[in-house]
């Protein structure tokens, strides 16, 4: 056989304007005129157009005080703290309303995505309705009816639903006890810590132990021991140096403990309720991308049910569901920003909303909310690209 | 000589077969799955019944005003049907609402070309038609360029406009995607970069904070004097938004056709558009089908968060019903499911397309 190679600058001898090098270095040099140009344009334009309409520019805004009250803040926060505070407790709401949502829409997801694949003709039933009615209604509308329709029909602040008097549920909000930790609840934290750590060095120890020997270890049982008897342990040495601080009727409303405000209640669920669909539907899609042949072959070396489920299909599944999680967690935190239709002081309503409003500085303002979701989708994407790694195909190096 | 004489097959044990077996197999095959079906037979016999009872038994159906719904324990349906001009329409004028029906009917039309017409025609007649429709279909509603009625965009609204917005940005992010995708291919590196940033940009961006910079900044950057339709800077917005969802549609499409198109269409001769829109494009639309029916489900359903920058889509003329000071009953159930329903509908429908294309399109052994 022939090894004549034929350079590909001699085969393509022709004119100058037919050398796809050149061709390329004009389209892209026509592409960065043309950007330079656009980018030049609505620059200039936006600087007389700000100049016209009398809007400071820069990020001076950011020191000045804010004077307006946040409904919910993490932090401590009052009508005359700056800007920048502004942002901060915004950018807390939207974390935490994140979270909660990502939680409760990952469990939903898994339960109804497996019960799909249950015996009973009941619970497939009730997960393929799940699916196809929630994912099929637009989300603002299910915030809007959390909020307008079921939240709003629970009974005023006199006449709470409660259970065991700790617990109130009422128009206003969620009122739950707190739990408020005094002289040596610091030893119960960290033994917490301790037992976390423990239990990443066990389950090392135990993957050792039987790659070696074969042996299995029920780690499972032995780190619920541990998260759960370490902390119980140093509960009792230390005479339970905690207290409980329960929500109590004074005057119009509840006083003390955890207050959940309505507004974060119908985001939360709401997310959690609409996201939870698109991971149920994530999940079915992995565990049947799993062949049959998998669990046949495991039946035929006698595991049993439960373990076939989770040694055999549930690692395969992790492959084609992980990927699916990803796009769903960035997108339910992008959602979040719903938050302003209802009024809950996620980043967006306090800043977007109304620091926009009253400084109208839109440019910035814009642009530091949408880097910082972009930021927080770059840490999901990080992380969950991490997770992927170690459940995918372990390739033949 | 005896005959052997088969006996007859003993019918299947009564626990196993018909109704009886259906039920032991599917709701009790054993303790756990028994309580679960109990459990959920409970909730359903304590739920439905009301439920039925409030729908459709006790409500009140017929009437035009609140006064009408005099059956407290039934839903006050008359809330939609009063409002229901509104509700599809908005406040375009009522002797004008037959451009609306003909701008939804010539959408159909427009969808259904390419399988009408013959094969000589459709690249020529039905694709122009579909990439021009949205132009059509805006200066129809619009009205001054057929020197009909002018009705300003203030009062387009209800969920036709809905329809109309998803539509006309799904059909103008087809070639503007398709391209961002083919540049994210590219061997040029800036064009690269450049079609990475935007798709990545749109895509990664919450559309809320999209909609508030077409409201808010997109004004600042026009030069000075001209004003710029709200609603065509919205559509705007949701274009490059649907480009950036696209693109990447596109871009897993390309990756599913085999190099041996490129190389058989490169050996043909043909040049980089030839090979591009002839040999490859028709393959990219055939398996990315699922996907971009996926994808136009998402952009109608975020139609609805218009409300929050004052566009009177269908949801915020719900809104805007529910706190009339004729309709100050708690009519928020009916509202939101009216809405609901009709939502559920459509997506419901598109998604049963896209299942029956995505099954057709399979052709791999499933066990």
């Amino acid at each position: 056989m022939s090894t004549e190679h034929i350079a590909p600058e001699k085969a393509s001898s022709g004119s100058f304007i037919n050398n796809p090098r050149n061709r390329a270095i004009f389209y892209q040099a026509l592409l960065l005129l043309g950007l330079g140009y656009f980018f030049y344009s609505i620059i200039s334009n936006a600087l007389t157009n700000m100049e016209a309409r009398g809007i400071k520019s820069g990020f001076d805004f950011l020191t000045s005080a804010a004077g307006f009250d946040i409904l919910m803040t993490l932090v401590p926060y009052s009508a005359t703290s700056s800007y920048a505070m502004t942002f901060v407790v915004g950018l807390l709401n939207t974390i935490l309303v994140s979270i909660i949502g990502i939680f409760l829409a990952t469990l939903i997801g898994f339960v109804m995505g497996v019960a799909y694949f249950s015996q009973n003709w009941l619970i497939k039933r009730l997960s393929v309705v799940y699916v196809e009615t929630f994912r099929n209604i637009p989300l603002l509308l299910q915030v809007f009816f959390w909020y307008f329709a079921v939240l709003a029909a629970l009974p005023s602040t006199r006449e709470s639903l409660s259970l065991g008097e700790i617990i109130f549920l009422n128009v206003r909000g969620l009122f739950v006890p707190d739990l408020i930790g005094q002289g040596g609840s610091s030893f119960v934290y960290g033994s917490v810590a301790v037992a976390i750590i423990g239990i990443v060095f066990m389950r090392k120890w135990a993957k050792k132990r039987q790659d070696e020997t074969g042996d299995q270890f029920p780690v499972m049982r032995a780190s619920l021991g541990l998260l759960f008897g370490l902390p119980f342990v140093m509960l009792l040495i230390t005479g339970f140096p905690f207290t409980w601080d329960y929500p109590e009727l004074r005057g119009f409303n509840f006083q003390g403990g955890i207050t959940v405000i309505p507004e974060l209640m119908a985001l939360t669920i709401a997310l959690a309720v609409y996201t939870g669909a698109f991971i149920a539907e994530a999940v079915r899609a992995g565990i049947q991308s799993v062949p049959n042949g998998q669990t046949e072959a495991a039946r035929s070396i006698g595991l049993r049910e439960n373990r076939i489920m989770s040694l055999i299909i549930v690692p395969q599944a992790m492959r084609v569901i992980v990927p699916l999680l990803n796009s769903e967690y960035q997108s339910l935190v992008k959602n979040s920003t719903l938050a302003t239709a209802i009024g809950y002081p996620d980043l967006f309503t306090v800043f977007v909303g109304t620091s926009l409003n009253q400084t109208g500085q839109a440019i910035e303002i814009v642009f530091m909310t949408m880097a910082v979701y972009f930021a927080i989708n770059m840490t999901i994407s990080f992380f969950m690209n991490r997770f992927n790694a170690s459940v995918a195909l372990a390739e033949r190096k | 000589m005896r005959e052997f004489k088969p006996q007859d097959a003993l019918p299947a044990p009564i626990e196993s077969a018909g109704l009886v077996g259906w039920v032991r197999q599917n709701l009790f095959p054993n303790v756990g799955s028994s309580i679960a079906t109990i459990v959920i037979f409970a909730f359903l016999a304590a739920v439905v019944p009301d439920m039925v009872s409030w729908l459709f038994i006790e409500a009140n159906w017929t009437g035009t005003t609140q006064e009408d719904c005099t059956n407290d324990e039934g839903a006050c349906w008359v809330f939609v049907s009063a409002w229901m001009q509104q509700l599809m329409y908005g406040s375009y004028p009522v002797d004008e609402v037959w451009r609306v029906h003909l701008g939804l009917i010539s959408l159909a039309a427009v969808i259904a070309a390419p399988y009408a017409l013959p094969k000589a025609l459709r690249n020529k007649v039905g694709v122009p038609l579909f990439l021009l429709y949205p132009f059509i279909c805006a200066a129809l509603l619009d009205g001054r360029t057929f020197g009909l009625e002018f009705v300003s965009t203030d009062y387009w609204g209800g969920f036709s406009l809905n329809i109309f917005l998803a539509a006309a940005s799904i059909i103008i992010a087809f070639p503007l995607s398709f391209l961002w995708a083919l540049g994210r291919r590219s061997d040029m590196p800036f064009i690269r970069s450049v079609c990475v940033i935007l798709i990545e940009f749109f895509r990664g961006v919450p559309v809320l904070a999209l909609f508030f910079m077409g409201s808010v900044m997109l004004p600042l950057f026009f030069p000075e004097g001209t004003n710029v339709d709200k609603l065509l800077r919205v559509w705007i917005v949701l274009i490059l938004f649907m480009s950036g969802y696209m693109a990447e549609v596109f871009r897993g499409g390309f990756q599913a056709i085999p190099s041996g198109q490129y190389e058989a269409a490169d050996s043909l001769g043909l040049s980089y558009w030839q090979k591009t829109l002839l040999v490859i494009f028709p393959q990219v639309i055939k398996v990315s089908m699922p996907n971009i029916l996926a994808t136009f489900v998402m952009l109608f359903k975020n139609t609805t968060f218009l409300l929050i920058i004052g566009i009177f889509e269908i949801l915020s003329t719900t809104q805007t019903a529910l706190s009339n000071s004729n309709w100050l009953g708690g009519h928020a159930p009916e509202g939101y499911l009216f809405v609901a329903f009709v939502f559920w509908v459509c997506c419901f429908g598109m998604s049963m397309i896209s299942t029956n294309i995505e099954r057709k399109l399979d052709t791999s052994h499933r066990n």
